[in-house]
């Protein structure tokens, strides 16, 4: 291909990522869109049921904005099998699969073939009516809304009541149009609806909001009987609309009920849970000091982790994702606790990757002198006492960045202090299997815990000529 | 548990064979305080002949140490095996004596 050619030849449009604020932020105006165009298309013919220039504006505007949407769904990537697909030419198959038909039907200005002409059904003007195509971008609006589900998993009680809420004052509005258009229709007789309730000299304003408060008062089954129909046609309309509205009412009080306790599904899932146990230690007798110190536990664990068990989301995941994780939810330990500071990353993740992290509430014992050593513990955070004879004797305490459970261990005795916490800790525990098992596979951990050691040989020497091996 | 000890250079250098554990403890804590009370600063504790070392000796070695330095005196250790150079090293204990893999090295600069 010749220089020239090359240069006539406009570079690709970037591709969008579906994750990106820009693309989140455009549907968003999208979905606004879609609401105006459902309310002002049907107002338009059943309340102003002329072109005008305000309303013909707005609409054009509106169908602007949805061409350019068309070619920004073009390209946009999508997610298949987990990952993200960036190849232009299956973002533009999958496109044309899923809503293009309907989005390209939705912005075909048919109405704009007649805006010369005054052609006109029971009063309204053709080009009104052929507005009516524009009413199928409304698949447009659930696409957006089930991309934010996915995308968004965390707050989709959230999208649903939104998407409720829409939904519902959409079709109350539809309602007032159609209440409406009856009257329209039948070309306001004198016993009209309207005539009786006195609104047909109103301005559409107010025809619009005595319309819609038919609506609200018909499918909540409120009913007062202020405005009512007279004509066969608008007690047809009115038995439609209770029928809708009943099973409406019904549907939108079961939803609410649904999402709103959805929304804490988590939170109220964990203090069933937690409710479930302070009713068994009830029933058991145990001392009121240990129930509430188990309630206390369970409160901490919501407030830290919302109740979460880190080890079961942990043994969910890949090795290499789980490392990931594990790296982010230990970083506190890592910068307090000189040991993974000094180790080379593949001993540091081995490390990690072997820890079980612990919590412990005040006054709970971490290790208890007679114990036999089980493995080491890190000090995350907290405020830990070290004591002895049962309590009688305190030697110090522990604090984040702090490791303790090593000598016992390594000189194959009992515990002959206990650790206790004094505020609530975060602890992170390594067996003894993974501890021998890191020595033998990592030569280099004997020579980054001599190192640390150091730090530690004043209160190690303390510990040791009172006699207290943790 | 056996112990020897003879002098050389001025240098108080104890052996001790066995184990050196809580039921051996006292009588090397015995033979350590009487070397101290008899005017000796400088203790080298040979660990060559030593196959295990407990809690219990450790705070023989603390006590012995702290006793030397308030007397202006030190006390080194040599001849770790390599189980209990291990437990003195990741526990921290190499840096509060001073540890030679030899006698001789021990000796020299004391």
């Amino acid at each position: 291909m010749s220089g020239a050619a090359a240069q006539a030849i406009p570079p690709p449009v970037p591709l969008i990522p579906e994750r990106s604020t820009f693309r989140t932020a455009w549907d968003l105006v999208i979905v606004l869109a879609v609401v105006v165009t459902g309310l002002v298309v049907p107002f338009q013919i059943v309340f102003v049921r002329e072109v005008d220039l305000g309303g013909s504006l707005l609409v054009y505007l509106l169908d602007v904005l949805f061409v350019a949407d068309i070619f920004l769904n073009f390209r946009t990537t999508f997610r298949a099998g987990g990952s993200e697909v960036t190849e232009s030419a299956a973002v533009v198959r999958r496109y044309r699969r899923s809503g293009f038909s309907a989005d390209l039907l939705g912005v075909v200005p048919l109405d704009a073939l007649f805006l010369m002409s005054s052609a006109a059904v029971a009063g309204v003007p053709v080009v009104l009516l052929l507005r009516t195509t524009r009413l199928l971008r409304l698949q447009r609006l659930l696409r957006a809304f089930r991309q934010w589900e996915r995308l968004h998993s965390t707050n989709t009680g959230y999208l649903r009541i939104s998407k409720l809420v829409i939904g519902v004052f959409l079709l109350i509005h539809w309602i007032a149009c159609g209440w409406f258009l009856v009257a329209v229709v039948e070309g306001f007789p004198r016993d009209s609806w309207t005539v009786a309730a006195g609104i047909d000299g109103l301005d559409r304003g107010s025809q619009y909001l005595r319309s819609l408060y038919w609506g609200f008062v018909t499918t909540t089954t409120v009913g007062f009987g202020d405005i009512v129909p007279t004509r066969n046609a608008e007690y047809a309309f009115t038995i439609l609309v209770m029928v809708l509205g009943a099973s409406m009412y019904a549907l939108i009080i079961g939803s609410i009920a649904s999402l709103v306790s959805s929304i804490d599904a988590a939170k109220t899932a964990f203090w069933d849970r937690a409710d479930g146990v302070s009713q068994y230690l009830r029933s058991r007798a145990l001392p009121e000091p240990l129930q509430r110190q188990i309630r206390d536990y369970y409160e901490y664990i919501w407030e830290r982790y919302r109740g979460s068990s880190t080890q079961q989301f942990l043994r969910d995941l890949p090795d290499p994702i789980r490392l990931e994780v594990v790296f982010h939810l230990t970083r506190e330990l890592i910068e307090k606790v000189p040991l993974f500071r000094h180790a080379e990353p593949a001993l540091r993740n081995a490390l990690l990757m072997s820890l079980q992290p612990l919590v412990f509430v005040p006054g709970s014992f971490v290790v208890r002198e007679g114990e036999v050593a089980t493995g080491v513990y890190f000090v995350s955070s907290g405020k830990l006492t070290i004591t002895m004879e049962g309590g009688a004797r305190h030697l110090g305490g522990l604090e984040a960045g702090d490791y303790f459970g090593d000598l016992s261990l390594l000189l194959g005795e009992r515990r002959t202090g206990s650790v206790q916490a004094t505020t609530h800790s975060d602890v992170f525990f390594l067996s003894t299997g993974d501890f021998e098992r890191l020595r033998g596979d990592y030569p280099e951990f004997r020579g980054v815990l001599k190192e640390v050691a150091s730090t530690k040989s004043a209160k190690l020497e303390e510990l040791v000529s009172a006699g207290c091996i943790l | 548990m056996k112990i020897s000890h003879d002098e050389q250079d001025g240098v108080a250098v104890v052996r001790f064979e066995g184990n050196l554990d809580t039921n051996t403890a006292p009588e090397a804590q015995e033979a350590l305080d009487d070397l101290i009370g008899a005017g000796t600063v400088k203790v080298l504790v040979d660990f060559s002949d030593l196959d295990y070392i407990s809690s219990a000796g450790l705070r023989v070695l603390l006590a012995t140490a702290k006793k030397l330095r308030g007397g202006g005196g030190n006390l080194r250790l040599c001849g770790l095996n390599e189980t209990v150079a291990e437990v003195f090293e990741i526990s921290g204990f190499s840096t509060i004596f001073a540890v030679f893999p030899s006698e001789a090295e021990a000796l020299e600069g004391f």
